[in-house]
């Protein structure tokens, strides 16, 4: 094992680059004058950070956070691979639903918002759309990828095996377009955690780390912020951990990654 | 399992299921809305628990009529009846081993070679032993948790087989098996396909490159022609199994077949492209 390669030598090279900009910050917040107003003392970030937690109100904000982005992801994604399922084993979906799909992915998601939020109003309906389509985008196209390309040759086993149409798509189809799924879901965590803070500033109301960085933002509390985007950041980190150790499992038959 | 080991010369007639016939069987493939035939007149007929070698020219069609036996091509012409019953798709009772072994690689081995068994009537607990039996019977007991990539290509080719013979089919059917193993390996699975063919009893036949191959492990050798695909002639090899590799009447029989199919009536083969000579520059 190479020194970089060792646990403890990771992490603390992990935590180089944040120190550095800590300290740059604490600098830059003890210059005083207008500098004072933009970087907030640290000492001020870590008491508002005490206080939020014994408010209860940094909890609150991160169950909201997440089980709107959790729920989002699920629906999103579980339509999302259906449907780019549906279009990958069908040249009659595809035909319809393909140039669809295509165009409307083009529309940034936010662009849906004002007619959504007309729609549904800026209450959880309206952020759990939008975070679900953030989702469905990326799995459409990675299920539909996925499923195409998995060879002919090992459909014609389930062919001579005497498979029936669902056992081609649990032992054949599935699993073997399974890498090309799980980058697509992959790329609908991180498009949904952005979808998720990104409503939750945006249409305000609510619980939820966005929702209180929004308010901060009108109260002019940098402290809060601050406290809210680093939540965000170590949330959002967890979750694709956690993330690439599922699929690691998932995908332990392959020899790259075992 | 049946573990008689037979040692009968070959060609004697042996009671049971697995025969054979195939009749005036055509194969034309369409290319660029041209006719192309394939295979042409294909007569053949195959003896109960007869292992049948097939060698011939790349292109005669000798895989073609391999996938045709499995069912997974039925546009043809003729007939091809397994104990009297006409093949129109495929089936169980008919197996295949593909050049590549095509496990599939998202799963164990134990539940690749399972996968035949799953629209069986046999409850998990008997799938699992008969599982068992098989990866034993190719010599990959240890091997059943293992994923297709740990494991070497004669192993995944062994496991391939045992996968193809867990429905005990009464036929099967070899598409080059071993033509991408290296010569040792060959060697070996070689003799293990022999001794499984004694111990399963089912017929066989297999299409292979191979001559020696071809002689080694065959009651009979049918040597095909290319364009269109047909049956040239079939050579007996009337030697009881389990044979050695030495046999000098094996080695015979070798030199006679690459001889036929390296000489064509009328003269050099139309395959050689005529080297470049340094007087045309």
């Amino acid at each position: 094992m190479r020194p970089i390669d060792r646990p403890a030598v990771r992490i603390i090279a992990a935590l180089l680059a944040p120190v550095a900009v800590l300290i740059w910050w604490q600098a830059q917040s003890a210059a005083g004058g207008a500098r004072a107003l933009a970087f907030v003392p640290l000492q001020d970030v870590g008491a508002s950070l005490v206080e939020m937690a014994a408010s209860g109100l940094l909890a609150a904000d991160t169950l909201a956070t997440v089980s709107r982005a959790v729920t989002g992801l699920l629906f999103g994604s579980m339509a999302g691979i259906l449907v780019g399922a549906a279009m990958a084993m069908s040249p009659i979906v595809d035909r319809i639903v393909g140039p669809l799909y295509h165009s409307v992915r083009q529309v940034p998601l936010l662009g849906w918002l004002p007619l959504i939020g007309l729609w549904l109003g800026n209450g959880d309906g309206a952020k759990l759309l939008i975070v679900g389509l953030a989702a469905f985008y990326p799995t459409v196209l990675g299920s539909y990828e996925g499923l195409r390309q998995v060879e002919r040759r090992y459909l014609e086993v389930g062919v001579l095996l005497g498979f029936t149409p669902l056992q081609h798509f649990t032992k054949v189809l599935l699993p073997g377009g399974l890498p090309l799924i799980l980058t697509g879901i992959a790329q609908a965590i991180a498009f949904a955690w952005i979808a998720t803070i990104g409503t939750e500033i945006l249409l305000g109301a609510g619980a939820g780390l966005g929702a209180t960085m929004s308010h901060a933002q009108a109260q002019q509390r940098m402290d809060v912020i601050l406290v809210a985007i680093v939540a965000t950041g170590l949330l959002g980190f967890t979750l694709n951990h956690l993330f690439a150790r599922l699929r690691q499992h998932l995908l332990r038959w392959q020899a790259a990654i075992a | 399992m049946n573990v008689s080991t037979r040692v009968e010369a070959a060609g004697e007639a042996r009671s049971g299921p697995g025969a054979l016939t195939i009749s005036g069987l055509s194969r034309t493939f369409r290319i660029d809305g041209r006719e192309l035939p394939v295979l042409q007149g294909i007569d053949l007929s195959v003896r109960p628990g007869e292992f049948v070698s097939i060698v011939g020219p790349s292109g005669c069609g000798k895989s073609t009529l391999l996938r045709l036996i499995a069912g997974l091509d039925t546009d043809f012409s003729g007939e091809i009846r397994l104990d009297g019953k006409r093949i129109t798709g495929t089936g169980l009772e008919r197996g295949l081993v593909f050049q590549d072994h095509r496990l599939f690689p998202w799963m164990t081995l134990e539940e690749n070679v399972g996968l035949a068994l799953l629209n069986g009537t046999l409850d998990q607990a008997r799938r699992k032993a008969v599982v068992e039996d098989h990866l034993a019977l190719v010599n990959l007991t240890g091997f059943e948790k293992a994923y297709p990539h740990q494991l070497s290509g004669g192993m995944a080719q062994r496991a391939a087989i045992a996968r193809a013979l867990v429905t005990e089919p009464t036929l099967l059917l070899l598409d080059e098996p071993l033509g991408a193993l290296d010569a040792l390996t060959r060697v070996h699975v070689q003799r293990e396909l022999q001794r499984i063919w004694m111990q399963q009893g089912s017929t066989m036949i297999m299409v292979t490159h191979d001559v020696e191959e071809a002689v080694y492990l065959g009651d009979r050798v049918v040597i095909m022609d290319a364009r269109p695909g047909r049956i040239r002639r079939i050579v007996d090899v009337d030697l009881p199994h389990p044979r050695k590799r030495s046999l000098p009447q094996l080695h015979r029989l070798r030199d006679q077949i690459l001889d036929e199919l390296t000489r064509t009536p009328e003269g050099p083969s139309e395959n050689l492209v005529p080297f470049p000579s340094r007087e045309a520059r």
